[in-house]
Order: structure tokens, then sequence, then C-alpha cells
């Protein structure tokens, strides 16, 4: 009865067979970098090239940006374009298997450093000549300085800015008044505001390192920046450890071991600092140009420091991303996206008229407008912290596709981790710096 | 004159023994109509498995992009990821929530079916609302887990403080955040492992038991004696099937914790996925998820052993 029952099993050989091809399919799909996206509404023959957007705010903005792109009526011969939201959640994968296998859009928002990533793989279709076009219609002149070179590489230009992600100082109002405090200029201010923050029972510098937020990372980068450093030098080498950064991450232990941070802000996800920000135990931190909508505390009880603080040595500092909509060589037509693209920076004025972003925007007819100008800490973005806003780069000029492999890294969201947990600085950045640089070789 | 299938009388009257039949025919049309039969299963399956399976393979030999192949680097990769520290810290912590996850879900699930057994009233309804961390979808059950322990002010950590025990920090101190992954993980996949143990602990013969407590077996020497040794077959298939379940385990980690803090709780399968898609490192990433195969495979082959030994007895 055994033997039989044992010859009705699978042999040893044939299950290490089918758990060999099981276990490395499961284990392995999700890191092939084949697959599509599919050939649905595909740009490369019907007449139709794809748009591809990101949920940069609530689901009202993809709405009205659908909208936008179906009322795109193009020049007889050119392709009509289709809308089509990417989540952010693996967008990496998305774009890497449909560029892959030819079956991207033709035309697409996407990460910061994303254009600079494809184009140096050939991916991308170079900017020149639109920029050329939009030099002749005076589109050009219209964005706010720095920004469309900013996308400039020595092959050409990457893509072309349509909004900036700043990340500026916040205070609550309501607090500061209770204590009879104002909002520091300087970090020495900063240290005291939030030593009296913390005996009170609030938080000065709040952030988040928890699944899924990047904003820690963003909040170091900037006091280096802040401190006149950051994680590349002159020659835009990785240099992490210099004695500014080293003086901006002994400021930020110096803050944890005084509780101005809070300790669990290590673990917090998005969710958990808004919900803090709420309760009131954050009472000043760095965050988004739009935290007061992302915290629906909307009633001006949250603001904008006047500016940025001026570090020991004088340097005044914030961190910007430059988001870009990017065109791809596979595309159905490059005039088609040329013209697609002209047009639609042309006519994305109406998401700041309806008060769907809380992105700054890059055109100054833009922040002219009056629905943008009702927008009291976005406006004090632009006029108080956007001529200090240095990118990622710094303390180099040039944005590149290494940037890409820094954003969002787990190294970079380790020390972040490491240095809100009061970690030693010079260890954190020499580990930064060692855990970095096989990425840049 | 045939009497009998197989059986011929002979003219002098004595029946020859039966002509030997030819088995090895039928077997071979057996085993033809079996390879046919099995054939579009075996081919479908080398289909799906065998491209992903020999394209990563090929990756890993790479430094490719993730839309290119890059140059060949040979074992470049293995060497790399074998000699950074990241990955044995992370391997550390796989083994541990893998042993944590598998034999502490057993235990639990065990111990529930064995109390399923039980005549207790409302039994129906137990078993249903015991399924529920299993039913309901990571995402949703991560998010309430984060509720409950996220802030100081979150509820568990209240309850700590109100009790005098502190105040943790569940997912932001590097052994807490550990102890509280594996919890969780213990709590979502108790049910799939009361299941199989309910199932297996149903086809025990109560007559087996009714023998030994006349034999004067206790509840223990029963437990020891017949109810392990009885259902250890099921139960080695569930541990390889929970082994490859927290091996494999992405979503646990990646909502709740998201590696950290410091990459305290970061697996093998979330240092694959970041290197891949954060790091852009493809070749290293995809060295790692044919390690952890490799590592499966031996693993279930062990398992697989023991089954057979289970089955034999």
């Amino acid at each position: 009865m055994a033997e039989m029952r044992a010859s009705n099993h699978v042999s040893r050989r044939g299950f290490l067979g089918m758990g060999l091809g099981a276990g490395a399919a499961a284990v392995l799909a999700a890191c092939s970098s084949s697959g599509s996206s599919g050939k649905a509404a595909s740009g490369g023959s019907g007449g139709t090239m794809k748009f591809w957007d990101m949920p940069w705010a609530a689901a009202a903005y993809n709405t009205a940006a659908k909208n936008l792109v179906a009322s795109y009526k193009p020049a007889s011969g050119l392709p009509s374009a289709s809308y089509q939201v990417i989540q952010w959640a693996n967008f990496t994968e998305t774009f890497a298997s449909a560029v892959a296998s030819s079956t991207g859009p033709a035309v697409s928002t996407g990460g910061g450093f994303q254009a600079f990533q494809y184009a140096q793989q050939g991916a991308i279709a170079y900017a020149d000549h639109l920029i050329q076009t939009l030099k002749s219609n005076g589109t050009y002149n219209d964005f706010l300085p720095g920004q469309v070179e900013a996308m400039k590489t020595p092959a050409g230009y990457v893509a072309v800015p349509w909004q900036l992600d700043i990340r500026v100082w916040w205070y609550s109002k309501p607090i500061f008044s209770k204590l009879g405090l104002t909002p520091p200029t300087t970090w020495n201010e900063m240290m005291s505001v939030g030593t009296t923050l913390a005996k009170n029972g609030h938080y000065g510098f709040g952030t988040g390192a928890g699944a899924g937020d990047f904003l820690s990372q963003h909040v170091m980068v900037m006091m280096m920046i802040n401190n006149g450093g950051g994680l590349f030098n002159a020659d835009n080498k990785l240099d992490v450890v210099t004695p500014r950064n080293l003086e901006a991450m002994e400021f930020v232990h110096e803050l944890a071991k005084a509780k101005i941070i809070d300790p669990a802000s290590v673990s917090y996800t998005t969710d958990n600092e808004n919900a803090q920000w709420k309760s009131g135990k954050f009472a000043m931190g760095i965050n988004t140009a739009g935290l007061d909508v992302s915290t629906g505390i909307t009633d001006g009880s949250l603001a904008p420091m006047p500016g940025p603080l001026t570090g020991p040595h004088g340097d005044k500092a914030c961190l910007v991303f430059q988001n870009n909509i990017m065109m791809y060589k596979n595309t159905p037509s490059q005039a088609g996206s040329e013209a697609f693209l002209a047009w639609y920076i042309k006519h994305m004025s109406s998401y700041w008229q309806q008060n769907l972003l809380t992105g700054l925007p890059v055109l100054k007819s833009i922040v002219a407008l009056p629905q943008f100008q009702a927008q009291t800490p976005r406006v004090e973005a632009v006029r108080n912290w956007l001529p200090y806003a240095k990118n990622y780069a710094a303390v180099g000029t040039v944005l590149s596709p290494s940037l890409a492999k820094v954003d969002g890294s787990q190294q970079l969201t380790a020390f972040a981790q490491t240095m809100l947990s009061g970690g030693d600085p010079k260890a954190a950045l020499q580990t930064l710096q060692s855990s970095l640089e096989p990425l840049f070789t | 004159m045939t009497s009998a299938v197989g059986t011929t009388k002979q003219p002098d009257g004595v029946t020859a023994p039966p002509r030997p039949r030819r088995p090895a025919r039928r077997l071979d049309v057996n085993k033809t109509t079996m390879i046919a039969l099995v054939a579009p299963s075996v081919l479908l399956l080398l289909l799906i498995n065998a491209y992903p399976l020999v394209s990563a393979a090929n990756q890993s030999l790479h430094n490719g992009t993730l839309i290119s192949s890059g140059s060949f680097v040979g074992l470049d990769n293995y060497k790399a990821v074998l000699t950074s520290p990241s990955f044995w810290q992370a391997a550390e912590f796989t083994l541990v929530f893998t042993i944590v996850g598998v034999f502490g879900s057993w235990a639990v699930g065990l111990g529930l079916a064995l109390l399923l057994q039980t005549n207790i009233p409302g039994r129906g309804v137990f078993k249903v609302l015991l399924l529920l961390p299993w039913v309901v979808p990571i995402v949703v059950s991560a998010t309430s887990i984060n509720y409950l322990v996220a802030t100081p002010s979150s509820p568990v950590p209240s309850l700590f403080h109100a009790l005098g025990l502190g105040t943790p920090l569940f997912l932001a101190n590097p052994t807490w955040a550990k102890v509280t992954v594996c919890v969780y993980k213990v709590w979502v996949s108790f049910p799939f492992m009361m299941l199989m143990a309910s199932a297996a602990l149903s086809s025990v013969p109560d007559t087996v038991y009714e023998a030994a407590q006349m034999d004067g077996a206790g509840a223990i020497a029963r437990f020891r004696r017949i109810t392990l040794p009885m259902i250890a077959r099921p139960t080695y298939i569930s541990w390889i099937l929970m082994t490859i379940f927290c091996v494999n385990d992405f979503p646990t980690i990646y909502l709740l914790t998201g590696g950290g803090p410091i990459s305290a709780t970061t697996t093998l399968t979330v240092l694959a996925y970041r290197t891949v898609f954060q790091n852009f490192q493809v070749g290293p990433g995809v060295a790692i998820a044919f390690m952890m195969t490799l590592v499966l495979v031996v693993v279930s082959v062990v398992l697989y052993r023991q089954i057979r030994k289970a089955a034999f007895q």
C-alpha cells in the first residue's frame, strides 16, 4: 500500500523541476524587464498618440487633464492624443516595461529625473526643435527664469518643464501665537523655537520616513543645501561627506537630541504626518507647497515661513524638483508629439484656474492669474522661496540620469531614518557615500 | 478452443500454463496516452516558466538597465551581491521572518483547529470570523495596523502607556518593527494553517483516539503519539507552502514598514525589488531573486523528503 502511494507521488526530480520553474517564475517575473503595457489605444499606427500622466493631485486633476487632452484638435495629418493615468505605485516598472516593449507613451509626465534617465538609454526624443518653436511663438519667454535651461544636457533638451515641486518651511500660526513665538529666520532661532515647542508638547521638525514617504529624504538634502552643501560637488560628482553636510547633519542630530524631532517620524507615512499636523503635534516643519491642502487645513492656520532660514554661514536655500513633460522616440509622429506638447503647455493654465494643483507653475502668465494669486501659500512660495531654490544636483548645477538613482533610493531613506533616530552624523554620511557609490559605477 | 482469456486447453487434455501477457506493449500504449495527455500542460508550463527563467538568468549575468540587456559580466553580479552587507542583513531577517511566520502561524492555526474540533457553541461563526485576517486584503489590514500602532497617540501605544509599559515605537524602533512585522505575518497567515490543520484533523479516525484512551493514553500523549504523526503529511505541505509565502512576501513588508527603519525589516524580496526598480541595478537584483529561488527549492526538497517519509509511515 505504501509502495502504491509512493508511486503516485511526483518524483523528487520532478518536484525539483516544478519547484524551480514555479518558484523562479513567481519571484523573477517581477524583476524581468520584459513585459507589455498592451497595444490598446496604440499610438504606433492608429493615428492616436498616447499621453501618460501621473496623479499629481486629487482625482479631479486627472479628470480635468483627461478632458483637456480630449479637447486637443491636431492639425491635419497629425495624430490626436489619448490620455492615460499611471499610478505612482511601481511607476518605474510601468514605464520601463512599456518603453522596452515599444508600447509606451509618445509624451508623458513622470519622475523628476525620468527624462534624463531615458535619454541616456536612447528612448527620449530631444525637445530642441520644440524649444525653438516655443522661442519663436513667445512661449519660451513666459517660462520663469532658468526653468527650461535646467532641462538641457550636452545632447539637447530632454524635456519641457511644466510645474515645480518645492520644499518650504511651514509653521502653525495658532500654536506660535499661543506660545508667543515668531517664525525663525536662522538655524539658531529655529533651534530656540523648536526647544520651546518641544517643552510644550509640539514638534518643530515635522517630517516622515515611513513606507512610501520620501519627504525625509528631501528634508535632509534641503538641510545640506541650506548650509551650502549637497549630495554632489561642483564637478557633479557624488560627494556626500563634506564639512558643510556634516555641519548640517550635526544640527539635525542636535534637533533629535533636543526632542524637536518626533522619534516616531522614522516610520510615518504621509497620512501619519498629516494626522500629526492636524492634531497640532507638528507645529513646524519642511513640506511641499501644498501642505495646507493635503492636510485640509486651508483656513490660513498653516503658513509658509517668510523665506528660507539662514544657515550658520549665511546660506539661504531650499529644494525644488522641476517636473517636466518628455517626448519619446516611440511615437507615431515626432511632429505630432511636438505639436501636442506645445499646445498642452499653452493650455495647462486651466489646472491653476480651477485650483487643481498645488505644484507651482513654471509660466509667468499662470503665476499672474487671479485664481493662482488667491492661493496665498503658493504665491508666497513663488515670491519668497523660489528665488533661493536649488535642485538635487547641488552643489553641482547639471541635472543628470544619476539623480534618478538617488531620488527615492533606499540608501537615502535609510540615511534619513538614521538621522531622525539621532544616529551619528559622520558615520551616517560615510555610510550614505559608500552605499551610493556602487550606483554610479 | 479457448476456455478463458489467456488459458489454452491442449489436445492431450493438459491445461497449459497461462500464456505470458504482453504488459510491455500495453504499458507503451498507456505511456503514450499519458504523455499525449500531459504534453500540452507541460508545454504550456515550459512556455510560461522557461521564458522568464531564461530571460532572468540572462539578465543576472549582464549589467543591463530596465530597457536594455547591457554587456556580459559573468558572475560579477553574484559576487557583488554576496559581498554586500545589505544582502546578508536582508537574508538574516528573511530567515527570522520565515521561521516565525511558518511556525508561529502553524502553532496558532493548529491550536485553533484543535479547539474547533470540540463542540464549542458557535463553532461555525468562529470558523468564519477566524478566517477574516486571511480574507481581508493586505492593503486594508496593513493600513489598519498602521492606524493602530504608527504614532505615539495611536490606540496600541496609548494602551501600553496607560498600563505603565511606556510608549513603544512599534514601527519606528528597529527591534519593535521586526516584532510588529512578524506578529502581523502570523496574524494574517494563521487562518490558512488552521484550514489545513482542520482538514488534516478531520481525517484522523476517532477509533484511534478511543483505542489510545482505552490503553490509558492522556491528552498530551494522544496529541504527540497520534495527532502529530497522523497529520504530519499535510503539516509538511503547509510548511512548504507557508515558507514560499513568507520568503516571497512583498506587500506585508512594503506596506507596513517599507523595509525600514534603517533597513531593519528589509527581506530579500524587498531588497531585490529595490535593487532593480529603485537603484536600477537589474543584474544584481535578479541575482538576488535567483539565489532566493535556489534556497526555496532546497528547503522545499528537504520538506518534500519529510512528506515522503510521512507517507510511508
